[in-house]
């Protein structure tokens, strides 16, 4: 078999930058495999995919040492444009590559690049259409459909052109866990039914830990290359199955929950821990119905949460989460019932602050401290210092820095910390875990938990499971604006299919994370 | 195999970029441009002086048209602009758009003050392509699409490409007062040349009217008139909005900017052609020349206050 | 129809508008202007486009006829400044037609091979532009949360992040451009427009229309400028009224079936 991508002794130094990217890279992909690149963030996996398709180091600058072949070119000698017909990029989000405003002809836009006659061009659009499965949107524009339609058609748009190797820089970070398994579906069909050699850069392991060929992990600009197991095992946080296996010292360790029911064994059922009662009334929420848009995003909603209470709140795309939480944070008029916060309708931001899906959208200060010290002055706040609430959110080292020249996850850590400050005793995240890794999601449950047992209260919608299983004490179910669950984790999350974490699937309800069931089977 | 196969010849940091006879044919093409603007005081000196009137209309029309069209279609119509300058057009010229009609007070529109920032930043030559594509897109937003385009988009684009030339060494201070200084004084230039070239049209047979045979002093002082009463109200809103806005956002956007600049390896000022050229240093090692100094020492370097 | 047609028909109309003063002829220019849009508008937010020029064209007819007041004030000097000033209004009913009968990314597909790029950075503009508005408003709502006010003082905090986050989804932008082959080379169309026959006869009709009255205008025939002083009663040729029939033909042609 010939090579997809061949890297050899690759090192390379954006321009500006203290440290390299990647140091001294070798290893060699073989046409067909379905390879997946791990690692903690900034450690190159996202430099090493620019690499394959010329991106690095023709459209960044910076230092080059070494020599790629990409199906055969140099990308040396081939600028990125040359290499479309040869590798196809998707970066992380398609929304914001779309060049045209209809699918059919964002389709069509890379072959248009390339001078393919318009007869060739109406041939592989339809091809393209059937392949991911997108044919119904054909019509639609790009920005009127879901996150993972967007995903397959910025996949389709970029293969469209007839590149053999596929490039995608964390597909699934922002997806919900249907968009994702229909990518995921998509990704194993072109895999294995159409011989495509896909390489993909993943935070959230749980779903594509077991299907991957090859495993190629970045620490600090150096990649280990081989097979999935043991390359995830080295990980400080890989899906949950893993650090298990970790944490029991199986070897290689289980990367699905098949594998990991196998290496175990059945356990009994979990005796539900004691959930400690919650303190005062702090959020109440009597028959409240709001709308939105033209629809009834919520309908009838009874809900009472106390102090210390930290609650996750899940449901689909559109189910209502978000009115949920801005109508708790008071900037969402009920259309009928009634919103308390700390005993009284609730003034935004004083009694309850809210962190957006996007965190970009708050910050505009110079620095991270700057950031915090704008909330505290506007709010009146003496006596606190800044990096006292960077401190809680475990990024004081990161004060000084620009906040918009930090990763995603210190970028919403610096947010938290900018909302937080304004000790609002309720906090409200809205899908906090977008595009996180798992550094800064460790980080961020710290936070939470610590926040809760101050007296404070949390509720955070999400699509994660993983993390409502780890740090949330009340999981509240939400669909087609009405709560449909209610209740501690490990009964709701554990009655469900789509929302249950790892552990759940492998071992049943009330295993919610790996160290209890680590614990069990000492 | 050279690694220069795929290298660009990095281009001359010039007011316009590219040879000397582009740069010539380009200042020449702008005066014309301008000409066409200031036609009811430059023609009489050209023609004999017609009786008829009205015949001349749609020619002198079609002749401004054609004038200006031209300037559109040598600035625009080029290739090699390259991903990053198109993407960068495509989201500036967005916010213009989205900026067009909130806060539409009397003539003040906000589109002004990214055309002002934006061409500060990237340099004249795309300051005027910004102003262009951006009034162009905003006038397909708002679906009106009218006969004062071309004059609209070319007047723009003189705002973005003024913004260009300004100076932009020395301290913040001194960078943002040009800056603003520069928006008032454009904010009433653009209204004066927008309404110039409809004044002839629109009073025709009153005191205050063009007249081919009155001499360009007398023009003038109808033109003046004219605008006194009408327009300059409009333009004063926009003008001081124009000076507060820089003064209020000028440093936070334009720092965004430069950022901006910085993080695509942007050649500021040169001719769009950004692809940075690999060459081969001693050690095997390829560097992809930064085209630098974009933003480093000279100028956006805020000096102690 | 081919968005070239459209583009025809609107400059002839046009020209034909600019060159005549004649009521009765503005009045039937008009009508044909809004038999057009009538038959053939598009769906969609451009359709409010021929309401607001009609608007705009009401205002500059009253603002054109009490700039007589500046000068001597007699029925001669009124009806002309009313005259001129229903020449723009219709010019501007011919624009709202155009607008309103045409797709905005239509216009911008059209752009020659050299325009491109520019082209291209419109429509992206123009997709783009609804997400920006969107980001503000979502901007503005988050700040006021953390208890940073809208205001003048405060419009850097609104400012910021838009561009900010604009200026970083360029670079997405730009990648995936560069990845997917811009500026390789020659490029090709994926879905042409055609000039459809009924496109071809609308363009000869407008041309032709827009021929007779230059001519008209060049022979001073037609009474195409009605005499104010003193006030006469303006007349009417047939062969102009035939012309500006021609104009409405757009009418007829087909209605462009749904784009797949």
């Amino acid at each position: 078999m010939t090579e997809a991508l061949r890297v050899d002794a690759v090192s390379f130094r954006y321009p500006d930058a203290a440290r390299p990217a990647l140091v001294d890279v070798t290893l060699e992909i073989e046409e067909g495999t379905f390879a997946l690149a791990v690692g903690p963030t900034g450690a190159g996996k996202s430099t090493f995919l620019r690499v394959a398709n010329g991106l690095v180091p023709h459209f960044t600058g910076g230092s080059f040492t070494g020599r790629v072949l990409a199906a055969g070119r140099d990308t040396l000698a081939y600028p990125p444009r040359a290499l479309a017909d040869a590798v196809a990029f998707v970066p992380q989000d398609p929304g914001a590559s779309f060049v045209l405003d209809r699918v059919e002809e964002e389709l069509a836009y890379g072959m248009e690049n390339l001078g393919v006659d318009p007869a060739h061009m109406r041939r592989r659009v339809e091809e393209m259409l059937d392949l991911l499965d997108i044919e119904p949107l054909r019509g639609r524009s790009v920005r009127s459909i879901s996150g993972g339609e967007r995903q397959r058609v910025a996949i389709a748009a970029a293969l469209a052109a007839g590149p053999r190797i596929l490039v995608l820089d964390e597909p699934t970070s922002q997806l919900d866990p249907q968009g994702a398994e229909h990518v995921f579906a998509a990704l194993q069909r072109l895999v294995h039914d159409q011989g495509m050699t896909v390489i993909l850069a993943e935070h959230r392991l749980e779903r594509v830990a077991g299907q991957v060929d090859l495993a190629l992990g970045f620490d600090e600009g150096r990649v280990t290359a081989g097979d999935p197991a043991a390359v995830i095992r080295r990980l400080a946080m890989g899906p949950p199955v893993a650090r298990l296996g970790r944490l029991v010292g199986w070897d290689p360790v289980p990367l699905t929950v098949r594998d990991a029911r196998r290496l175990a064994g059945a356990l009994p059922a979990r005796l539900h821990p004691v959930t400690p009662a919650p303190g005062d009334t702090r959020v109440e929420l009597r028959r409240l119905s709001a709308r939105h848009g033209d629809a009834g995003a919520l309908r009838d909603v009874d809900l009472i949460v106390g102090e210390g209470e930290i609650v996750a709140v899940m449901g689909r795309n559109g189910a209502g989460k978000t009115t949920l939480l801005r109508s708790i944070a008071g900037v969402h008029a009920p259309a009928s019932g009634t919103v308390q916060v700390g005993g009284h309708a609730p003034r935004p931001g004083i009694d309850a602050a809210l962190c957006p899906q996007e965190p970009e959208s708050v910050l505009f200060a110079e620095t991270v401290a700057g950031e915090v010290a704008v909330t505290l002055k506007a709010r009146g706040i003496d006596g606190v210092r800044p990096e006292a609430v960077l401190m809680e959110l475990g990024i004081a080292d990161l004060a000084a820095h620009h906040p918009r020249d930090l990763s995603a996850g210190q970028r919403l850590l610096v947010a938290t910390a900018a909302i937080a400050a304004g000790q609002a005793p309720v906090l409200l995240l809205d899908e906090p875990t977008r595009g996180l890794d798992p550094e800064a999601k460790e980080r961020l449950a710290r936070f939470l938990r610590s926040h809760a047992a101050d007296g404070g209260t949390v509720l955070f919608a999400t699509h994660d499971v993983e993390l409502a299983a780890t740090v949330a004490t009340r999981v509240v179910m939400l669909a087609g604006g009405e709560v449909i669950a209610d209740g501690d984790p490990a009964s709701v999350l554990g009655d469900s299919h789509v929302f249950a974490p790892q552990m759940t699937r492998a071992f049943g309800p009330g295993w919610l994370t790996p160290e209890q069931v680590a614990e069990a089977l000492a | 195999m050279s690694a220069a196969t795929t290298a660009r010849p990095m281009s001359v940091r010039t007011l316009t970029g590219g040879s000397r006879l582009r740069a010539g044919a380009l200042i020449v093409l702008n005066v014309v441009g301008l000409m066409a603007f200031l036609w009811p005081f430059a023609l009489p000196a050209f023609t004999g002086g017609n009786e008829n009137h009205h015949a001349d209309g749609p020619v002198i029309l079609l002749v401004l048209l054609v004038c200006l069209g031209t300037l559109l279609f040598v600035e625009l119509g080029r290739g090699g602009m390259g991903p990053k300058a198109v993407a960068l057009l495509g989201v500036l010229g967005a916010t213009m758009v989205a900026l067009r009609l909130p806060g539409f007070v009397a003539g003040f529109s906000a589109m002004f003050i990214i055309v002002l920032v934006a061409g500060n930043a990237f340099g004249p030559s795309f300051g005027f392509l910004l102003g262009a594509v951006g009034t162009f897109a905003s006038g397909l937003f708002i679906g009106g699409l009218g006969p004062w385009l071309p004059f609209q988009m070319v007047a723009v684009g003189w705002v973005g490409m003024g913004a260009g030339l300004l100076p932009r060494t020395g301290s913040w201070r001194v960078r943002i007062w040009a800056l603003a200084a520069y928006g008032v004084a454009a904010g009433y230039l653009f209204g004066a040349l927008m309404n110039l070239w409809s004044w002839p049209f629109l009073t025709t047979g009153s005191a205050v009217s063009w007249s081919p045979d009155a001499t360009a002093a007398e023009n003038l002082r109808h033109y003046l008139t004219f605008y006194a009463a009408t327009s300059f109200v409009w333009d004063t809103f926009r003008a001081v909005g124009n000076g507060v806005l820089v003064l209020v956002l000028g440093r936070p956007l334009l720092g965004s900017l430069d950022r901006a600049a910085r993080r695509m390896r942007l050649e500021v000022g040169g001719d769009m052609n950004v692809t940075p050229a690999p060459s081969a240093t001693r050690e095997g090692a390829v560097d992809v020349e930064d085209p630098a100094p974009v933003l480093g020492a000279p100028r956006g370097v805020p000096v102690g206050r | 129809m081919h968005p070239g047609a459209w583009i025809l028909w609107a400059t002839c109309a046009g020209m034909v508008t600019f060159t005549t003063t004649n009521p009765f002829y503005l009045a039937l220019i008009v009508a044909v202007a809004f038999f057009v849009y009538a038959a053939q508008r598009v769906p969609g937010p451009t359709a409010r486009s021929f309401r607001v020029f009609a608007i705009a064209g009401l205002i500059t007819l009253v603002v054109r006829t009490s700039l007589v007041f500046l000068g001597t004030v007699d029925a001669g000097n009124v009806a002309f400044a009313a005259l001129e000033g229903a020449r723009l209004a219709t010019l501007l009913i011919v624009f709202g037609t155009f607008n309103a009968v045409t797709d905005p990314f239509g216009v911008v597909r059209l752009a020659p091979r050299r325009f491109h790029e520019p082209a291209l950075a419109a429509a992206l503009a123009l997709s783009i532009a609804p997400r920006t508005v969107a980001m503000v408003g979502r901007v503005r709502e988050a700040q006021t949360l953390r208890g940073i006010p809208t205001s003048w003082r405060t419009l850097p905090s609104l400012a910021v992040p838009v561009l900010e986050t604009g200026m970083e989804e360029a670079v997405t932008l730009a990648e995936s451009m560069d990845a997917r082959g811009h500026g390789r080379g020659r490029r090709t169309r994926y879905r042409p427009a055609h000039w459809t026959p009924a496109a071809v006869v609308v363009s000869v009709a407008s041309v032709v229309a827009a021929g007779v009255f230059v001519v008209a205008a060049w022979t001073q025939r037609g009474d195409l400028h009605p005499s104010t002083s003193p006030l006469a009663w303006p007349q009417v040729q047939p062969a102009l009224l035939a012309a500006i029939g021609l104009l409405a033909l757009p009418a007829f042609a087909p209605r462009p079936r749904e784009e797949p």
